[in-house]
């Protein structure tokens, strides 16, 4: 419904423009070297919020590197360097003096293999949970519930809570990783290949789960399945030796993507 | 036959691609051999051969069906993307633009069968000159086709108004034919129905333009063409 403001003097309508994108977290050239290797070249991109950006390039191109940027999970290993700004909500998470814990409270992490903790399914929902906050047992339970249901597992396992986690199938578990990093209700969320090791069923479950949760976090995946790329995400971009080649509205990209390089790869080409 | 000068890791996939260029180009040649054995009919009041000519279609028709299946096992079994994409999805397109000028060539066949029947006029003339343009657009975008080249297809798509003016102009003559002697009214009604035929092979040509123009640019052609087929205008007094 148009209002009347929305017309002009001429009596015809406003076209709006569109309000420019959110952007959650602005990356300004960004270098990353281990052990001396220049594994991110001068990357500079912007990933909006409450969208899904996917990040698509051959093995060794930097993709999952950059992913694990984004929640410092590199800071674990010794010999690793990064130069230039990761920007989140204003905030340089590169900065030492922002602390891994608030950082990794606001950025969940998703991995290839899924990893449950040898525990059962609600422990391993509910031990990150009690790392960050005190609930009483009540809401605890809550917090685990919603979390299960927003992974769109709890009415599979909503019986077996005290069984181990190890005994679900394996696009359970990875599932259930999602409702691990969820529980903590972060702002973004990184997904490693998350369906590399899944069957199509299950990998369909888990995109649905992308598209259910994007209109409350920012998700960023990184895959190489580019039919994947292009079914969940809204942009997507394409790396290549360590260097942004594109970032552009997945549309655009499995269309007419801008760069030969892009064009080279999604279409098979690359030699 | 890759598109962008790099073959496909997977060479088959390149194979099916370059299959599905030859079939298009072989489609569209049988096209433009049927509008010229249509006219050729026409010219020579050939019933025999104009039947010939309406049976042939056939075979254009067999082609897009080829076509059809191809485009959708190389959509289901090799999901193309970006240049791939747009190359098969313009194929599909272009296939559907020459069926229709198949159609219309068997349409004018059809049509001259009744001409045999009536005495020859002068006006039949005309016709050839329709087809004779229509025979070079749709041979110039087949060739911009084969080549990929946007602008010959620009080009194609431009010239169809040189089409469009020669119909306007016949379609007039033909009408004065008729006013001048109602004997005209059976052959110049059946040759206005071929004329317009013709005219809309011009406009199928200019769709496989388009359709060019998209492969290789990603973009749809929106430029400005003037419209010269003038004779919907209500006001036919206009065209006398």
């Amino acid at each position: 419904m148009i209002d009347s403001t929305s017309f002009g003097p001429d009596g015809r309508p406003l076209i709006e423009e569109a309000p420019a994108p959110a952007v959650k977290i602005a990356v300004r050239n960004l270098d990353f070297y281990y052990q001396g290797y220049h594994a991110l070249k001068n990357i500079s991109l912007d990933i909006e919020d409450k969208k899904v950006t996917a990040i698509i390039g051959p093995s060794g191109c930097g993709k999952s590197t950059l992913l694990r940027i984004f929640n410092r999970i590199y800071a674990i290993y010794p010999g690793l360097e990064a130069k230039g700004e990761v920007v989140l909500d204003g905030e340089n998470i590169l900065d030492p003096a922002y602390s891994v814990n608030r950082l990794r409270s606001k950025v969940g992490m998703v991995f290839q293999k899924p990893v449950p903790f040898p525990m059962t399914i609600f422990e391993n929902v509910a031990y990150g949970i009690r790392h960050h906050e005190r609930l009483s047992r009540g809401d605890l339970a809550d917090r685990v519930e919603q979390a299960l249901r927003g992974a769109a597992l709890w009415d599979e396992v909503k019986d077996k809570l005290k069984q181990s986690a190890l005994g679900l199938s394996g696009g359970q578990q990875q599932r259930l990783c999602i409702a691990r990093g969820i529980a903590l209700k972060p702002e973004v969320l990184l997904l490693d290949e998350p369906t590399s090791a899944l069957d199509p069923i299950a990998t369909g479950r888990i995109e649905q789960l992308v598209e259910e949760l994007k209109s409350q976090y920012t998700i960023i995946i990184v895959t190489h399945n580019m039919q994947q790329a292009a079914r969940c995400s809204d942009r997507t971009a394409f790396m290549y030796m360590g260097e942004l080649i594109e970032l552009d509205k997945t549309d655009k990209i499995f269309t007419k993507p801008g760069k030969k390089q892009t064009e080279d790869y999604i279409t098979g080409r690359f030699g | 036959m890759s598109g962008n000068g790099m073959d496909h890791i997977i060479k088959s996939y390149d194979d099916e691609l370059a299959r599905l260029t030859g079939e298009i180009i072989r489609m569209g040649e049988l096209s433009i051999s049927q509008l010229e054995a249509a006219i050729d009919v026409v010219e020579r009041r050939d019933e025999r051969a104009a039947r010939h000519v309406v049976s042939s279609d056939e075979a254009i028709d067999q082609l897009e069906q080829e076509i059809s299946r191809d485009v959708v096992r190389l959509l289901a079994l090799r999901a193309p993307m970006a240049g791939d994409l747009r190359n098969v999805f313009a194929a599909l397109r272009i296939a559907a633009d020459i069926e229709r000028i198949g159609d219309y060539g068997a349409n004018v066949a059809k049509r001259s069968i009744p001409l045999t029947m009536v005495a020859p006029i002068e006006a039949t003339s005309g016709l050839s000159h329709l087809a004779k343009l229509a025979a070079v657009a749709v041979r110039d975008v087949l060739l911009a086709y084969r080549e990929r080249d946007a602008d010959k297809a620009y080009a194609v798509w431009k010239n169809d108004v040189q089409l469009d003016e020669a119909y306007t102009g016949y379609f007039r003559q033909l009408l004065t034919y008729m006013m001048e002697d109602p004997r005209n009214i059976t052959p110049c009604t059946h040759l206005l129905f071929m004329a317009k035929n013709i005219e809309r092979i011009g406009d199928h040509a200019t769709n496989i333009a388009e359709s060019i123009w998209y492969q290789v640019h990603g973009e749809p052609l929106v430029k400005q063409r003037k419209k010269r087929d003038e004779t919907a205008s209500p006001d036919l007094s206009g065209l006398l």
